[in-house]
């Protein structure tokens, strides 16, 4: 490992607008919340080191506007992208549906090499409002879609009471990264890594 | 692009340098084919090449010249080498009321004559062997500085060695650090303070910030300026004067009253300038660009000290544009300012410039010792920061060949904005606007006060027009809320059971609803949480009725941010809702589906950075940014993210003028961009680091300056300009659907 270069995971956070994209962000890397976050426009990035197994990782973390309108832009945003993040809403029901498109404009614009096993990430976000009453899509729903597109790593979250949200992006960093040493596998000592690797499903069960 | 690759010149800067010493040493000062840096710069080697010219004694040519400092063995030090020190004299030398600085090096390293006054005896033509060193030598030469152009002075105490000083200019460049080797830093400060305005920085005890406020123009600006800089920073007032300006001027600016002594002076402190013929001229450039180069340890230096003491992000003048050719006459005439005038004098004392290819092209000897300087440093003062980049963002600006009156621009103060009184002093009888360009020309220079805020914006936006009386708009007042409520009806009857057939209102009024709750609600207008504010719920109506009424474009993100100043300042739902309907014409296509308005901004844009800063565009060229889809944000909802709520308001009424051109944004975007070039380049910085860049610039950004940057960047660019910005660009609105908006 010692001659290798700093690792930076870029990762892409996609969903309806609203849905706490930002949020889950800021939770993860700043450890805060507030209810007044304003509407993204374009896109802005985090970045957090990260400890991946024996391995130090900077994890760029894309977050960008919420409105299919300015997916034309997402081109130049999610290009070189290791891990795709999509975030719906547990008490909104079009986000939910809303995940099958982002999954495919994604694929569209970012167009990496190796579509049907580019890693994804699916999170349902805000599963603290009203104690979980006003929830309209089930965890089993959200699995099932999960493992009809690949075995997607699911996590539900809640960034305002920041659960769940360390062990989602912990999965998104070791998704990120299988995928990023597929990219460098010239690189002499990324050989272990790529023949171990397992099955994404079972990589986040944690 | 001469700059960089003029490494050949080397034979022909000799060349003209022997040719300088055939010049007639008395020859009158004239400027200049060139900008004022170069000029001085080749005015150096001309001086060095006067061997056997006059040598003057100050105190017979300039009846009130009086030496009040002498100092002998102060000196630079280009590199760690001892050997490779310069030293020479450092004077202070009272004129009327104004105070120059001045360092001479000694001709042979050695204490010149004895009791002379004059600088350099010229060694050239006797020691060809050592041209280097003599050539180093004038590099350094700081000639008749004028305490107005100083910005603040570092003293420095390292534990071992020499005190030393850094003298920053406003305009953000530095001379290189002056060692004291026999002592008298304390006396040089303590003279200066006997003259003018000598202030400890709050920020850091080793800086002394300089305020000339024995200078006339220096006062006036002090105190028009006064309200605006906050009280450390007090010499700032002089950051912002009009340097370039002066630089521009090529015409012989003397003051009725000064003139002459500025006149007399220069023949002593100044170089003579040849006249140049138009052969001459061109190998003068020449010799700037080489000479420039042989700048660029100083500048190095100068540059990284300076950046130590006021931050990273400075621009320095792009010296590649000097060869864009010689810089213009300004249009004489009576609009130049007496400002200008009394400022000639700076016209000669600019040491040291800028050129960004030769920082690759520097050595790093230097490095070791400014790393003296750093440590205590690293806290920049933003406001310092920003009033620096100003001006050497502003300076930039000399060497374009637009002729045009950019120079105007800068040392004018904002007039205060449009009062009440003076509102109405606008309209006739019937209240109709008499001079609508007058009034828009009037407010693209000071704004409007918040009382008349309320008003003025209905004009500007299209919402009242110019022609209207008083009788007209009290009833299209009545007729558009009338509408309105229409409007408004129309969503809010539908009843639950409609709602649940129709998506694309549930869709929409969710997706408004997501977004006002969460737009500014730092201000109180809007405080609280969720829709607990009726403000925020009369955003939200006006939103979803702005998407009934404009139900092909429906709500898109960006928007509320748009609306909710018109609002917060119109304070009337229903006319807020015209306002911003009036403002949508125009932006519109910001949120078109296909993108095409902010594809089309982003490409003028991205000409207009490619007309007024073209190593920058290059940059970007290089590192594949040119989508310029980091400027995003900026266009998409003119700059509302970038200021805070009452600077958005100042910015929009001046945008909504359309006063010097519909698309004001988008220089106000090169004017930032360029502002912060250097930095830019300097951090190689690439798409991802370049949008974090300009993200994390909000909040920091000066508006007064970024305003009058972007000014002179339009009246500089011109037709040029506005050639770079295809026809119904927005906000402009396609000739077919013009309406409302024209006088």
């Amino acid at each position: 490992m010692s001659a290798r270069k700093r690792t930076l995971l870029k990762v892409i956070i996609l969903g309806d607008s609203g849905v706490g994209k930002t949020s889950l962000m800021n939770q993860y890397v700043n450890k805060k919340f507030t209810a007044q976050y304003k509407a993204t426009i374009g896109a802005d990035f985090l970045t957090k080191e990260v400890q991946v197994e024996d391995r130090l990782v900077t994890m760029q973390i894309w977050d960008t506007a919420g409105q299919e309108r300015f997916q034309s832009l997402g081109v130049a945003f999610y290009r070189g992208a290791d891990c795709c993040v999509l975030v719906y809403d547990v008490n909104v029901m079009k986000s939910f549906d809303n995940l099958e498109n982002w999954r495919a404009e994604f694929l569209i614009q970012a167009s990496p090499q190796d579509p049907e096993n580019f890693p994804f990430v699916v999170l349902g976000n805000k599963v603290d409002v009203d104690g979980g009453n006003s929830r309209v899509v089930s965890e089993k729903k959200a699995k099932q879609w999960c493992t009809a597109h690949g075995n997607i790593p699911y996590f539900e979250t809640s960034a305002k009471e920041d659960y769940n949200v360390d062990a989602a992006f912990q999965c998104i960093a070791k998704n990120a990264l299988k995928n990023e040493t597929e990219e460098e596998i010239y690189l002499p000592d990324t050989i272990d890594v790529t023949q171990n690797r397992p099955t994404k499903s079972s990589a986040c069960e944690c | 692009m001469g700059g960089g690759g003029g490494g050949g010149g080397e034979n022909e800067m000799y060349g003209s340098m022997e040719q300088g010493n055939e010049v007639d040493y008395s020859a009158p000062l004239r400027h200049q084919e060139m900008s004022h840096s170069v000029a001085s710069t080749s005015a150096v080697q001309q001086r060095t090449g006067s061997a056997g010219g006059p040598e003057s004694e100050p105190s017979g040519v300039i009846d009130d010249y009086e030496v009040v400092y002498v100092k002998d063995n102060v000196s630079v030090h280009p590199t760690q080498n001892a050997l490779g020190r310069i030293s020479g004299r450092l004077r202070l030398i009272k004129q009327g009321s104004s105070l120059f600085m001045t360092w001479i090096p000694y001709s042979h390293g050695g204490i010149s004559r004895q009791g002379s006054n004059v600088v350099i005896k010229g060694g050239l033509r006797n020691r060809m062997g050592s041209r280097a060193a003599e050539r180093d030598r004038n590099l350094y030469t700081i000639r008749a500085v004028s305490l107005s152009e100083m910005r603040s002075i570092r003293r420095q105490t390292p534990p071992f060695g020499w005190q030393y000083i850094i003298i920053v200019l406003t305009s953000g460049l530095a001379f290189p650090p002056l060692y004291f080797h026999n002592g008298g830093v304390k006396e040089f400060l303590g003279t200066i303070r006997n003259h003018a305005l000598l202030v400890r920085s709050a920020e850091d005890a080793n800086v002394y910030l300089v305020n000339d406020i024995q200078d006339p123009l220096q006062r006036s600006l002090t105190s028009l300026e006064l309200t605006e800089q906050p009280a450390p920073s007090a010499p700032t007032s002089s950051q912002e004067a009009p340097w370039p300006v002066v630089l521009k001027q090529e015409t012989p600016v003397a003051a009725e009253s000064d003139g002459k002594q500025e006149q007399s002076l220069r023949q002593i402190f100044k170089q003579e300038q040849r006249s140049e013929s138009g052969r001459r001229r061109d190998q003068a450039r020449d010799l700037s660009m080489n000479v420039l180069e042989k700048f660029s340890l100083v500048t190095k230096f100068a540059r990284e000290t300076t950046a130590q003491i006021f931050g990273e992000s400075r621009m320095f003048l792009d010296g590649l544009d000097m060869d864009r050719g010689p810089v213009p006459r300004p249009p004489p005439g009576p609009s130049t300012p007496p400002d200008v005038e009394v400022l000639g004098i700076a016209k000669e004392a600019r040491p040291l410039l800028e050129n960004k290819h030769m920082k690759e092209e520097s050595s790093s000897a230097l490095n070791s010792a400014d790393e003296e300087v750093v440590d205590d440093n690293l806290n920049a003062d933003d406001d310092a920061e920003e009033q620096a980049a100003t001006n050497v963002g502003t300076f930039e600006l000399v060497d374009g060949t637009q002729d045009d009156t950019p120079a105007l621009v800068w040392g004018r103060a904002r007039p205060p904005p449009l009062g009440t009184e003076e509102w109405r002093s606008f309209l006739d009888s019937e209240g109709r606007v008499m001079d609508p360009k007058a009034l828009r020309k009037r407010i693209f220079h000071g704004g409007i006060e918040p009382e008349v805020r309320h008003v003025v914006w209905k004009f500007l936006l299209g919402y009242f027009r110019f022609d209207s009386t008083y009788a007209e708009r009290e009833y299209l007042i009545a007729k558009k809320k009338e509408e309105y409520e229409i409007l408004k009806a129309q969503w809010q009857t539908v009843s639950p059971e409609q709602a649940k057939r129709f998506a694309k209102y549930r869709e929409r009024k969710h997706r408004v609803e997501k977004d006002v709750v969460r737009t500014d609600r730092t201000l109180p207008y809007y405080a609280g949480e969720g829709d607990d504010n009726a403000n925020i719920t009369v955003l939200r109506d006006i939103l979803v009725t702005y998407s009934f009424y404009n139900f092909d474009l429906g709500y898109c993100q960006g928007m509320s941010d748009l609306l909710s100043p018109i609002l917060y300042v119109v304070d009337s739902e229903s006319e807020a809702f015209w306002c911003f309907a009036a403002l949508m014409e125009h932006l519109a296509p910001n949120f078109h589906r296909d993108q095409n308005g902010m594809h089309s901004q982003l490409l003028a844009l991205s000409k207009l950075v490619q007309l007024l800063d073209r190593p920058l565009h290059d940059y970007f060229k290089q590192v594949d940014c040119l989508n310029y889809f980091f400027c995003f944000r900026w266009i998409l909802i003119q700059f509302k993210r970038e200021f805070d709520f009452e600077n958005v308001l100042k910015l929009w009424e001046v945008l909504w003028t359309n006063y010097l051109s519909e698309h004001f944004h988008l220089y106000m975007c090169v004017a930032l961009l360029k502002r912060h070039r250097r930095r830019i380049m300097d951090e190689q910085m690439e798409f991802d680091t370049l949008l974090k860049f300009i993200n994390e610039l909000s909040g920091h950004i000066n508006l007064e300056s970024t305003l009058r940057d972007a000014e002179a960047l339009c009246l500089h660019a011109g037709e040029r300009g506005a050639a770079c910005i295809p026809p119904g660009t927005p906000p402009s609105i396609p000739e077919e659907e013009a309406g409302g908006w024209s006088d």
